[in-house]
């Protein structure tokens, strides 16, 4: 029997704590716990022995931390196989008549993940694969990855599980008294992406004693559709006459356990501080109650490192404006590498308040493959939605997946077989809600009827690939009303039967309706409405239009879906007036005639807004260069004067240099529609250098060199020195900016400087950042030691007037 | 004592001082006088204080151990040798190793406004660095008083990097702390702690009143041109 057999239709019980015990046993500060199973076997014999007489099901192997990163190859598996084998002489052992089953444990590895820390996540996965498979060799029976508390890094462990063994999978995490992990997660987020990746069991231990841990019960036995796991610490440590006790003792902790299993906790134990006492108390209290039976709660939900996104009754916003269809500047931005352009159309739209944002960056010219993985990694740094990956190749949307924070939505899968054969795979692999389209070989079929034909095939061929329903989410796909004018009709019934008979979730990108149609708008939030009430679960759509957002919050209100119309009241305002009425009014108010000054003035005095808006008023009768020739540069120029003389500071050049970049927008805008104009200084490659992942600095020194003129090429932080050398050559740069905060750090930068002498001698390189030092600088090969922004501004134009940047 | 026990401090808000402000302009390199400051400067960060409402958390694991010595010389349970760090234990018969972190909220606020607004991720900054530093104040405040109570007094903190005590000790800390587990700080392959906004130092324990000579922080570190630097208390 299989402990996935035996958990059918019985409670499982855990073990307790190991670590605590041991420290009793004499373990020292600093002695690595695993290596006891070498050096004492009988000592953890004899703990493992005790809780399988206590009554425990499935004892977890003491290999908490036993990972390539704390032992090498030949230790690892001695202390691996040792454990795997104590455990097993415990069972033969004990005297307990329950089923027992032997856990290989996997603790987190300790190291963050990037993009806030500097582990790789392929790294991760890597380090964990050589633990499990060596746990599998040796015989353990489950896999039991505990005490995470970062989302990313248990996905990692749960790869390395599914890849390098065929054993059942449970998953706990550790929750802070705010009931999210260290990291940020929710229990909804951790059931998402877990449900998703097909684990066996998921829960929490660790961190909290039992009754702190209820908020976070409560989430998993309302979100969860797999057995939940509990496996509380006895309260917190205190210290108490010179001795460590536990505040929660085994009666108090085995009563509220009972009480958990009651409610549905199918998987129990306990973690530090807890011993067979605690268990015993436990397997005694909750031994006549029959185990809650496990269903499908049948929620549909996508995930991001944070939180979840529940399609139920409330619409879904997914927004549109990441993809280059269409976008001229979009394509350009993709083609130049530049992310923050595509960053900053996710940031608009989360400020707009829609739930998920589709990432689509297709462009023919360039590595989708790299480029897509690159923006959704970027993204969920900085943006906490989930993402809906939305690409037609399927090598990138398989490494998006597998790095991915969360549970996404993928975009798409249609009636074809190829394609259900291409993406299904990938749905069972790393999970995700799919979008279905109504489509087949056949095309788009005219009649609501044969759409949901295709629609039924593509939940039958699901369920064979054992992905289920909640996980499909239908596009009854909208098309033009101009071309057809049935096409809106047919759209809605199929969607209408999609969602109530085959009870499904459906989506449409809404605004294809109306193409070729004039003010779109209008017809779209009309069709949106329409759609809703026909049953619409989520919208692809376009946040920036006012009709769309005013459908959105009126149908809310008039559904039921919105409290006290408090959405609609918060919210409505701004949508209510017409849209060009607000853009144009905003310069209006400083058409002051002197505007010239004034603009040096606004620069100066840091004020954004102002800046922007008598920029825009200037470009109606000066040329753009004259503008910053002759207005922005001479402002920033008082600026940076002043902050070498020390009369300003950092906080205001900054505000400054904010105010000449909300400028340079308006004149970047008019330079567009005459691209033989220029304002390029000549290019600046930049970069925090491999190891080193603060970038303040660094990015300060972007924005001031962007004021003045120089195209910047920002590689972020972390880099190595192939790609800075890869992107010097690329972009046939003869300048180089290096940054970086650590004595540590600062090799990394002399090998990038080494490499850059070698593969690219002609470039000039400047370092700086807070350890260095001229005499540093000097001895690392540098061209030039700057102390702040200013002075590498000075020093590049200084290059520039003397012609040595030209190429 | 017991010496294997890694404790977990945690506070509420409202138990860390508030925002010193002045430690904000200073950290974010405004050394002018505070009423230079302009409205609209000044309204940056208050739009930096609303959005990051909540966002910190104030976690400490720490760890008592008793220090014994030999010829002169501390024996620590680490490796790494340092003359200031000795310097500043004499006579101390235990120390206090804790790490501390305001978590990893304020990283994650400070990236998003790198690529919305530079001086608000400045000001952030900033006022990330002054909240670790405000609530290492309070934990050892903290600790000062419960060992008043014993009769002991606690030096000042001193974290690795500063003065000759080698960053390296850092793993060792890691090492005896436990600090992912217990508070959710890694370490990663250059020394730097994420999240960006933690500490880690070691404070000694003696019977006996402290030398005023290390009250200031600053005095121990050989960058005499720092821009942060504090002035010498004479």
């Amino acid at each position: 029997m299989t402990v996935l057999d035996y958990m059918k239709n019985n409670l499982v019980c855990l073990d307790g704590g190991m670590g605590t015990i041991l420290q009793k046993n004499g373990l020292m500060p600093g002695e690595l716990p695993e290596r006891r199973n070498i050096t004492h076997p009988e000592q953890i014999i004899d703990i493992h022995r005790r809780y399988f007489d206590a009554g425990s099901n499935v004892i977890n192997t003491n290999t908490f931390g036993a990972n390539c990163l704390k032992f090498n190859g030949s230790e690892l598996e001695d202390i691996i196989k040792s454990a795997v084998e104590n455990a097993k002489k415990a069972r033969e052992l004990s005297a307990g008549a329950q089923p027992k089953f032997i856990a290989l444990d996997i603790g987190p590895l300790g190291r963050l993940l990037k993009p806030y820390g500097d582990f790789d996540f392929e790294e991760a996965v890597e380090c964990y694969a050589k633990t499990v498979k060596i746990g599998a060799k040796y015989g353990a029976d489950l896999i039991f990855i505990e005490t995470m508390n970062d989302s990313l890094d248990t996905k990692a462990a749960v790869l390395a599980s599914k890849t390098y063994a065929d054993l059942p999978i449970f998953v706990s995490n550790a929750y802070g008294e705010d009931g999210k992990l260290m990291t940020g997660a929710t229990p909804a987020a951790m059931v998402a992406m877990l449900e998703g990746l097909g684990v066996d069991a998921v829960g929490a231990n660790c961190s909290l004693g039992p009754a702190q841990l209820a908020g976070v019960v409560k989430e998993y036995l309302k979100y969860s559709s797999l057995p939940v796991i509990l496996k509380p610490n006895a309260g917190l440590p205190k210290s108490v006459d010179g001795q460590t006790v536990y505040d929660v003792k085994p009666n108090e902790f085995s009563n509220i356990m009972m009480k958990y299993v009651n409610d549905g906790i199918r998987i129990f134990g306990g973690c530090c501080g807890t011993d067979p006492e605690y268990i015993s108390a436990t397997v005694q209290k909750v031994k006549n109650i029959s185990p809650k039976q496990i269903s499908d709660k049948n929620i549909t939900m996508v995930s991001s490192y944070t939180h979840a996104v529940e399609f139920k009754d409330s619409p879904v916003l997914i927004g549109e404006r990441i993809n280059p269809t269409g976008k001229k500047m979009f394509k350009e931005a993709l083609r130049n590498n530049d992310i923050d352009y595509v960053l900053n159309e996710g940031l608009k739209q989360q400020e707009k308040g829609v739930h998920i944002l589709d990432v689509n960056v297709g462009l023919p010219e360039i590595d989708e493959k790299e480029t897509l993985q690159r923006v959704c990694f970027e993204l969920q740094a900085i943006i906490d939605l989930p993402l809906q990956i939305d690409t037609s190749d399927v090598q990138a949307m398989e490494a998006t997946l597998r790095r991915y924070n969360g549970k996404p939505m993928i975009n798409s899968v249609n009636g074809k077989e190829e394609s259900m054969r291409a993406i299904f795979p990938l749905v069972k692999k790393y999970g995700g809600l799919v979008v279905c389209l109504t489509l087949d070989e056949n095309g788009i079929p005219e009649t609501a009827e044969k759409r949901v034909e295709i629609a039924k095939k593509i939940i039958n061929t699901a369920k064979a690939y054992g992905i289920s329903k909640k996980d499909l989410i239908f596009d009854s796909l909208a098309m033009t009303v101009s071309a057809d004018n049935k096409s809106a009709c047919t759209a809605l019934e199929t969607l209408n039967i999609i969602k109530n008979e085959l009870k499904c979730h459906t989506l449409l990108g809404v605004s294809n309706v109306s193409f070729g149609l004039p003010h779109r708008d209008i017809l779209n939030g009309a069709f949106f409405t329409l759609a809703l009430e026909n049953g619409l679960s989520a919208a692809i759509m376009n946040p920036d239009s006012n009709e769309m957002m005013k459908s959105y919050y009126s149908f809310k209100a008039l559904k039921g879906l919105d409290r006290n119309c408090a959405d609609f009241i918060e919210n409505i305002e701004k949508y209510a007036r017409p849209q060009f009425d607000a853009v144009k009014s905003a310069p209006a108010e400083d058409a002051a005639p002197c505007a010239e000054s004034e603009l040096q003035r606004a620069i100066v005095k840091g004020l954004k807004e102002k800046a922007s808006a008598i920029t825009e008023l200037l470009l109606e009768k000066a040329e753009p260069l004259d503008i910053v020739n002759s207005q922005i540069i001479p402002a920033l120029d008082i600026v940076g004067k002043s902050f070498e003389n020390k009369t300003t500071y950092l906080p205001q050049l900054l505000m400054s240099a904010e105010a000449a970049s909300s400028a340079f927008e308006k004149i970047k805008l008019k330079i567009k529609e005459n691209p033989s104009n220029t304002v390029s200084k000549g290019k600046f490659v930049l970069a925090t250098v491999k190891g080193d992942i603060h970038d303040i600095g660094k990015n300060i020194v972007k924005l001031i060199m962007e004021n003045y003129g120089f195209e910047v090429y920002d590689l972020g932080k972390d880099v190595p020195p192939e790609k800075i050398v890869d992107e010097v050559l690329r972009t046939k740069t003869k300048l180089v900016g290096l940054s970086a905060l650590m004595t540590t750090t600062v090799p990394a930068m002399a090998d990038t400087i080494r490499l850059l002498r070698e593969k690219a001698p002609d470039v000039k390189v400047i370092v700086g950042g807070a350890v260095l030092t001229q005499e540093y600088a000097d001895s690392i090969g540098a061209h030039f030691y700057a102390k702040d922004a200013m002075e590498t501004v000075r020093y590049s134009l200084n290059l520039v007037e003397s012609g040595e940047s030209n190429e | 004592m017991d010496e294997n026990t890694v404790f977990i401090k945690k506070y509420r808000e409202s138990e860390i001082p508030p925002v010193n402000e002045s430690e904000i302009w200073r950290y974010s390199g405004f050394l002018g006088k505070q009423n230079e400051i302009s409205r609209e400067l000044k309204n940056a960060f208050e739009e930096v204080k609303k959005e990051t409402k909540g966002i910190f958390l104030y976690a400490v694991c720490y760890r008592r151990m008793t220090v014994a010595w030999e010829n002169g010389a501390p024996s620590l349970p680490f490796g790494s040798h340092s003359q200031s760090l000795s310097r500043l234990l004499k006579n101390c018969s235990e120390i206090i190793v804790f790490s501390a972190t305001v978590g990893l909220e304020t990283d994650r606020y400070i990236a998003k406004q790198q690529k919305i607004s530079p001086l608000k991720a400045l000001l952030a900054n900033a006022y990330g660095a002054e909240r670790i530093e405000s609530l290492c104040d309070k934990f050892c405040e903290d600790a000062k008083s419960l060992l008043d109570g014993e009769g002991l007094s606690v030096t000042r903190r001193f974290s690795p990097g500063y003065g000759d005590f080698p960053l390296e000790t850092q793993r060792e800390i890691f090492g005896l702390l436990d600090c992912n587990r217990k508070i959710g700080v890694s370490l990663n392959g250059s020394l730097l702690m994420s999240p960006s906004k933690s500490v880690t130092a070691i404070m000694g324990i003696k019977s006996e009143i402290c030398d005023k000579e290390f009250e200031n922080k600053c005095s121990e570190c050989a960058n005499k041109n720092c821009g942060f630097r504090k002035q010498e208390i004479l």
